[in-house]
């Protein structure tokens, strides 16, 4: 992976770049957002992790920038906890997501995981996670490259999940993709459902967490 | 205002110096309006009087040297008729012999000279009588003087007195109940824009300190409205101030803060010596509550910046998406903890600030991690009531005693039991929000006695 890291405290950038580069990505940091739209010119870099509150131009002024020049780079904006409108206006200007400082340093790795996983994923529609691999075009899932058998709707389901590993997913949204199921109804179906997939799946090295009257929570078994 | 004994009255001292003088002046006008009324009665008395004696004087005849007063019984009645007192009379000749009427009323007569009036009270057998006695000119000689006397009993100065008397009461009433019913008015009315304003600072807190309203107080007290409007303004200056303060120290802190928990995080995660990981994990578990806590003191000064300044308007909002949202950031410390989080969540509209509420909802999580232990379950919730929106967090952990329980609203105050790494601000601030949002909060025993359960109930949306 290699990220190009956008942040005015010199430590922090250093910390962050630091840890990502212990883990064998490739990390650049800039203090300022002007430099930013000619760099992913320059390097090819597979996401931008973007804090709003720059000297110069700020972090939303350099993302319409970047958006501007047609890059679809998967966008991770930083925001102040404070700033909630932020995030609404990060999201309206093109982010794909966005982190609320202080935020811990395992987060921010799994929420540019999902980013980079959902960027592939539009790509080369397949999702990857530990030792399971999901092919959208014909919805077949693999662990090691043996096939799992799935139901049309156990594959949705897996589909949704992979996009959002490490996200919770509410039991709604889930209930949502399935034609003909409304939230109200399909409770126990959906549960069903899940119970019968995470069987399925979590051999492969994954946990299917359930979010107790809330959801599900799709992530590696051992971070 | 207190109004303790003692104490110089402002109103007291304007009724004394309004009503004293009152007292004094009242009885006065009374004596007053008496005389004037008294006294030309009295005089029309004394003329009936003079009448008679006039009558009479008119009889007494002058003849061959001798003096004579030739009376009939009829004119004698006729000259003592009366409705209400009794009259008598006498006359004298010039050498103080009676000719007529009542001797021992002649011997009552001074000595007079001609054509002089005289009026006296005296006793006419045992009876007090008014006296009118007369000098009349008779004889040759000019010396020569008849006494001419007529005395009635004093039952019409009586009632002339007694009408006198009653006039002057009603007259000083008259005036004097006016008087002090304005006086009392006045000063009350005066004093008014006073106590509302004395009301007015009554109700200001260190969190609402806005100025006293000096519109209709009157000149006198408005300089001293107007002087403590200007310590009130210097008094939010300076909240303003150690607020931005805290804020700033506390945003300052969080980036080194930051730096500090990435780095524990990387160390731990890199191999190290074994001797060198309880360090660790103790520098990162600092480093996680020193970002919490100044992540909390910044939302404490929010708080009270929000509740002095009106501008920062309270929104119409959803509780259950906004806890809905909390999950993800509290699921890895609660798994973590070993701890079960999970949700049981309704549609429930409040008013209020989504950064505040979040940070409320955040606050009640996180000392529910922290203090509920491993293996507890957890459950946040949020439900619509008649009454306005429910918000709560429950476990089924330790639990806080009884006796500990009023105390774990104050800032800085952790339980003697906790051991985690709350730093004792995270009620304070969930109190500081609550009061904001006019929300109750009440902490007690979770389901079945156990744990621990803090619940909010906000006001219906749209009356706060």
């Amino acid at each position: 992976m290699h990220i190009l890291l956008v942040e005015d405290d010199a430590p922090l950038a250093e910390s962050i770049a630091a840890a990502m580069r212990a883990r064998g990505w490739r990390a650049d940091v800039s203090a300022r957002g002007e430099p930013v739209p000619a760099s992913l010119l320059r390097d090819e870099y597979d996401a931008l992790v973007l804090d709003i509150g720059l000297p110069g131009i700020d972090g939303l002024e350099t993302l319409r920038r970047v958006r501007e020049q047609g890059s679809y780079l998967p966008v991770l904006m930083l925001t102040a906890r404070d700033g909630v409108d932020d995030r609404v206006i990060g999201l309206e200007g093109g982010a794909d997501d966005y982190l609320v400082k202080p935020f811990a340093f395992s987060e921010l790795l799994a929420r540019l995981h999902a980013l980079v996983r959902r960027h592939e994923f539009r790509r080369s529609e397949t999702l990857s996670l530990a030792a399971l691999r999901y092919d959208s075009a014909a919805r077949r899932a693999f662990i090691e490259g043996r096939p799992v058998h799935l139901t049309a709707r156990e594959s949705i389901v897996l589909q949704y999940l992979l996009l959002k590993t490490g996200q919770v997913v509410t039991r709604d949204q889930l209930a949502g993709l399935i034609p003909g199921w409304d939230a109200a109804t399909s409770d126990n179906a959906l549960e069903l459902l899940v119970s019968r997939l995470r069987a399925k799946i979590e051999p492969a090295g994954v946990r299917l967490r359930t979010v107790r009257g809330l959801g599900y929570l799709l992530e590696p078994a051992a971070p | 205002m207190s109004g303790e004994a003692g104490r110089p009255s402002l109103r007291r001292a304007l009724l004394l110096w309004l009503l004293l003088p009152l007292v004094a002046l009242i009885p006065l006008t009374a004596a007053l309006i008496y005389g004037l009324a008294l006294s030309p009665a009295l005089d029309a008395l004394d003329r009936a009087l003079t009448d008679t004696a006039v009558a009479l004087a008119e009889i007494v005849e002058f003849k061959d040297g001798r003096v004579a007063l030739p009376l009939s019984e009829q004119t004698a009645r006729a000259l003592r008729a009366d409705l209400v007192d009794e009259t008598q009379f006498a006359v004298g000749d010039p050498e103080g012999r009676l000719l007529g009427g009542n001797g021992a009323l002649l011997a009552l007569a001074p000595a007079l000279q001609a054509g002089q009036w005289q009026f006296f009270e005296a006793a006419l057998s045992g009876q007090p009588v008014r006296v009118a006695a007369h000098g009349r000119p008779c004889g040759a000689r000019a010396q020569q003087v008849c006494a001419i006397v007529v005395a009635e009993t004093l039952g019409k100065r009586a009632a002339a007195e007694r009408a006198a008397l009653l006039a002057a009461l009603l007259g000083a009433a008259a005036l004097a109940l006016p008087l002090v019913a304005l006086a009392l008015l006045a000063v009350g009315r005066a004093l008014r824009p006073l106590q509302r304003a004395a009301a007015e600072v009554e109700s200001l807190t260190p969190q609402r300190l806005e100025a006293v309203d000096a519109s209709g107080v009157p000149r006198e007290v408005a300089g001293f409205v107007l002087a403590l409007n200007r310590l009130l303004g210097r008094l939010r200056e300076a909240a303003a101030a150690q607020r931005a303060f805290v804020a700033d120290a506390a945003h300052q802190l969080r980036t080194p803060l930051a730096v500090m928990r990435v780095e524990a995080a990387e160390a731990l995660a890199t191999p190290h010596p074994p001797a060198l990981h309880p360090a660790l994990e103790r520098l990162h578990a600092a480093a996680e509550r020193g970002t919490r806590l100044a992540q909390q003191l910044l939302a404490l000064a929010r708080a009270e910046g929000m509740a002095l300044d009106p501008r920062q308007r309270l929104q119409p909002l959803d509780l259950e998406p906004l806890a809905a949202g909390c999950a993800e950031r509290w699921l890895r410390p609660s798994l973590a903890a070993g701890q079960d989080l999970g949700f049981e969540l309704e549609p429930a509209r409040v008013t209020g600030h989504p950064v505040l509420l979040e940070e409320l909802l955040g606050n009640l999580i996180h000392n529910a991690i922290e203090h509920a232990g491993a293996g507890a379950r957890i459950t946040v919730g949020t439900r619509m009531e008649p009454g306005g929106a429910l918000l709560w967090v429950e476990d089924d952990g330790r639990g806080v005693p009884d006796e500990e329980l009023a105390l774990v609203w104050q800032r800085f105050r952790r339980g003697r039991e906790a051991q985690g790494l709350g730093s004792g601000l995270g009620l304070a601030i969930v109190a500081d929000i609550a009061r904001l949002h006019g929300a109750t909060a009440t902490i007690g025993a979770g389901s079945g006695g156990r744990g621990l359960r803090v619940q909010l109930r906000f006001p219906p949306p749209g009356s706060a």
